[in-house]
């Protein structure tokens, strides 16, 4: 049964384009054409409005949260060309860091796996993705990947963390190997993996090939401990795939259509333990998808809009077992 | 590929205007948001009052439930239970238990039951009092579907004995009959049946039952046919009735409640000694017949054939769509499977049935701000992937309180969850520093066994002090024991606090030693040595000489490597200017002192002692 517990008002002058709950889902980050950010304290059924925050200069597009170990950090990126970093210090969100290196709207912003550090990936309109790594003190080094889709790029999204070879815990102040990845989703209709080099570089690893139009989302699912690694992609083409990977050294991709939707299809997102796959599907629709036991992907709720009645009596479908 | 049996259900987000705007999502931790918007970046964004509302939406809502909380923390116990004496359910006493534990259950419900009765009847205003009402319904189906599942597949009743629990499930759950016909009817002929039973030896076979179960039955034809009622057309239906005549137990239908009411009452007369293969039939036709045509199946109805069909994955399957929790399923599944009637059907998601239902019961519980604690036992009785989902949702739980921050470490270490561990102690850790508390800081690293942090904590223990002249959290560095070993810094920052101690019990050579092996030991980072040698500055003012010659030698060398490293500082700001002779001073003083030190040292040394 689906019901809603919440419903917090923005009070956006204009269209609201991301919202994103804080890790434990106590706090609630929301931004707007008006071009504010804002962070709501949900906590308890509650809204409370913690900061309005100020400094883009055009509609913004994304806000994402860092891990916590960090403290609370969050960051947004807009039409203005900007990504901005906020801090909250002694109790008061403040701007923290300004990164101004692109030409052109910066449509994505995802934050690395914390054990990588303190990491955020920018995609942008002008085509190159930026990384900025937190080194301490309040400096942020930059490093640029140019032309990494011709046109632009929409979105980006982190691998999650596997140390490589044996899970064994290691001892303490010892860093282990991780080998860093993303994906990214552009104009040029491709999805394009990343991976970091030992001399600290970026290069492209792979480039999975399907859509037939802009990619317009990526969401690499988080791991759940099993060796595959699965990434969702959707298009302007109105299709969606789910790309699997079994091998270890992660060369093989496999594209499967979870579906052809009859328009485009915007923001492909994971459930926090990777097992639903929630699609802005057509007809205004968000569709909830998980896989069945023979490997198929069904459809197991839709979530719809409109007016009149809160929710039927709905109930998810049963996965099939047959 | 087998297809969902029907579409996927709807939810509709109520002010959201599906004509003109798409909706923008995503997921929290345990929720869902959804707010309007526009995808399109391209499109000029219309000056139009666009809707603010961010919804959260989340499933499993149950969970909030006051009553059923009872009922979460109850059947926990009973689950916990059932998992640990697995080992000993063997041979003849593991059927007993097994029933036992199902009764356990539903006894469970049934106080939930009259619980959420009591708050029905209580309610100030009549909507919730139907809610609640319609609450106590669906538990009291629960129960139902439950009561009939253990007769069936736990208790495995066979024929004979099979009735009668059948009549007992019908008594218990149809007691809602009010009439004095009904219970005439209702009672009247298993009192008579009872003493033909002969229930508490029961040393009758089915057999010798069932012989004079049929005598007693042609005695009534005969009854019949002769006409013997012919004058009272009551008595005439009582004895149709009792033949088991299905149109004249259709006419008393305002008696009987529902079609297994009437199945119950017709497998009485007509065939008590039914075989359990063969209920599907009766079942199947008394649902048609009652219903006669003119309303069709309800959920309940269905899985209730289910039930009696044996078919056990079809009961849950139904269950699953019917119910709005996980909590039904999950428990009758998992007993179930400790009954070994599961064939172990492999679900990505989950090895079998069971674990897949008892990880989505548990999830669901992680929702909750204190029943999540009882959502760990249900993943740890998951051997498939119990233990990663663990890791996945016991990291998002907000760590409100250093009481609830212990209580989920002390979960994750008891299953060495190191990574879990690590990554809750930085974050604690951090809060520490960004409010100030630097002692807890340091024992969250220290807990954390990061060195890093530590390294960071340590130096702003040693900046406070340079500013301050004096430490905080004494007690923590003092008996920081084998800890101090986490980092460098942290390990310097112990000495030099034992350093203070011991100089404070005037125990001024072994200071002295300590304070030189902090330098000549590298320990000590080269912005403190200036600290340090300051702090060598009273002991070289002692009346008593302290340190030695050699020593006083390496102090000398020490600062010698200070000064000629240090960069020249080149500036025309006037503070550095005077840092700048500050600094100058301070090493003169010390060359002084090291000297005169010297001169006594040898002296000292060069005289023979006792002289």
């Amino acid at each position: 049964m689906v019901s809603v517990i919440n419903t917090v008002d923005t009070s956006h002058e204009d269209m609201i384009h991301d919202a994103q709950m804080d890790y434990y889902g106590t706090r609630l980050a929301t931004c707007s054409s008006d071009r504010s950010v804002k962070i709501f304290d949900v906590r308890n059924g509650g809204q409370i409005l913690i900061a309005d925050l100020r400094g883009h200069e055009g509609p913004v597009w994304q806000v994402a949260w860092a891990h916590p170990m960090y403290g609370n950090i969050l960051a947004s990126c807009s039409y203005d060309r900007k990504v901005i970093i906020w801090r909250e210090e002694n109790g008061t969100w403040e701007k923290s860091h300004e990164h101004a290196g692109h030409d052109s709207s910066v449509n994505s912003v995802c934050w690395a796996p914390h054990d990588y550090g303190l990491i955020l990936a920018c995609g942008s309109s002008d085509g190159a993705i930026s990384l900025l790594t937190y080194t301490g003190e309040g400096q942020w080094e930059v490093k640029k990947i140019n032309n990494a889709h011709t046109i632009g790029c929409n979105a980006v999204s982190w691998a999650p963390a596997v140390v490589p070879g044996s899970l064994i815990d290691q001892p303490s102040g010892q860093k282990p190997n991780y080998i860093k990845k993303f994906a990214s989703g552009g104009c040029d209709n491709l999805i394009k993996l990343w991976k970091e080099e030992e001399d600290g570089q970026w290069k492209e690893e792979q480039k999975l090939e399907a859509h037939s139009d802009w990619v317009r989302d990526v969401a690499w699912a988080p791991s759940i401990g099993l060796p595959t690694s699965t990434i969702a992609s959707c298009s302007q083409d109105g299709r969606v795939f789910i790309w699997t990977c079994d091998d270890a050294s992660g060369n093989t991709w496999s594209p499967k259509l979870l579906h052809k939707f009859n328009d485009v299809v915007w923001h492909v997102s994971w459930s926090i333990t990777a097992n639903i796959l929630a699609v802005s599907g057509g007809d205004n629709k968000v569709t909830l998808w998980k896989e069945s036991v023979d490997g198929q992907w069904v459809c197991i709720s839709d979530v719809n809009k409109g007016q009149g009645s809160v929710s039927a009596s709905v109930t998810e479908g049963q996965q099939n077992e047959q | 590929m087998e297809e969902l049996d029907g579409e996927p259900t709807v939810t509709l987000i109520p002010g959201v205007n599906s004509k003109k705007h798409q909706m923008c999502f995503d997921w929290g931790p345990g929720e869902m948001l959804v707010c309007e918007t526009s995808f399109n970046k391209k499109e000029k964004s219309e000056v139009v009052p666009s809707c603010p509302f961010i919804y959260i939406i989340r499933k499993d809502v149950d969970v909030y439930s006051q009553v059923l909380r009872k009922l979460f923390n109850e059947s926990h116990g009973i689950f916990v239970g059932l998992q640990r004496i697995e080992e000993e359910l063997t041979g003849k006493s593991r059927k007993s238990q097994l029933v036992r534990v199902s009764k356990n259950y539903r006894s469970v419900i049934r106080a939930c039951m009259e619980e959420m009765h009591q708050v029905a009847i209580a309610a100030k205003d009549p909507a919730s009092g139907r809610q609640f009402s319609s609450q106590v319904s669906i538990l009291s189906a629960m129960e139902l579907i439950w009561n009939l599942c253990e007769i069936l597949f736990i208790e495995v009743a066979p024929a004979g004995p099979l009735l009668l629990h059948l009549l007992d499930w019908v008594r218990l759950h149809v007691c809602e009959v009010d009439s004095l016909s009904a219970d005439v009817l209702g009672s009247e002929n298993p009192s008579k049946h009872e003493s033909f039973w002969n229930l508490p030896g029961n040393t009758q076979t089915l057999t010798e039952l069932e012989l004079k179960w049929q005598h007693w039955h042609e005695e009534c034809e005969r009854y019949l046919q002769d006409c013997t009622f012919a004058s009272n057309p009551h008595l005439e239906s009582l004895c149709k009735i009792m033949l088991g005549d299905e149109a004249a137990l259709l006419e008393q239908k305002e008696l009987l409640s529902n079609w297994y009411h009437f199945l119950v009452t017709r497998l009485l007369y007509s065939n008590p000694t039914v075989k359990p293969i063969d209920l599907q039939y009766y079942a199947q036709s008394s649902l048609d017949l009652f219903l006669g045509g003119e309303s069709s199946p309800e959920p309940l109805d269905n899985i209730l054939m289910a039930a009696f069909e044996f078919d056990i994955h079809q009961v849950i399957k139904e269950c699953s769509i019917a119910l709005s929790n996980w909590w039904f399923v999950a428990h009758l599944t998992d007993l179930l499977d400790h009954c070994k009637l599961l064939q172990s059907h492999n679900l990505y998601f989950g090895s079998n049935m069971r674990e897949c239902l008892l990880l989505e019961y548990a999830s669901g519980l992680f929702a909750h701000p204190s029943l999540w604690q009882l959502g760990v036992d249900y993943f740890d009785y998951c051997p498939e992937l119990g233990r990663v989902s663990l890791e996945l949702h016991i990291e998002r739980i907000p760590l409100n309180t250093e009481q609830k921050a212990l209580k989920v470490l002390r979960i994750c270490e008891q299953r060495q969850m190191t990574e879990q561990v690590r990554s809750i102690c930085k974050i604690l850790a951090m809060k520490a520093v960004r409010n100030n508390r630097l002692g807890s800081a340091l024992s969250w690293s220290i807990r954390a066994k990061d060195a890093a942090f530590a390294t960071l904590v340590s130096d702003r223990f040693l900046r406070d002090y340079c500013e301050r002249g004096c430490f905080s959290d004494l007690d923590l560095i003092d008996n920081l024991g084998p800890a101090m070993m986490l980092s460098d810094r942290l390990t310097f920052l112990g000495k030099y606090r034992e350093f203070h101690r011991v100089y404070g019990e005037k125990r001024f050579a072994d200071a002295a030693s300590l304070l030189l092996s902090l330098m000549t030991s590298q320990i000590a980072p080269r912005s403190f040595w200036m600290t340090l040698l300051t702090d060598a500055l009273p002991l070289l003012e002692q009346k008593q000489v302290i340190f030695s010659a050699e020593q006083t030698y390496e102090l000398m060398q020490c600062l010698e490597d200070l000064t000629s490293g240090r960069p020249v500082h080149g500036g025309p700001d006037t503070q550095q200017c005077q840092d700048d002779d500050i600094e100058t001073t301070k090493v003169e003083m010390l060359r002084l002192a090291l000297a005169r030190n010297l001169a006594r040292a040898i002296v000292r040394e060069g005289s023979l002692e006792g002289f």
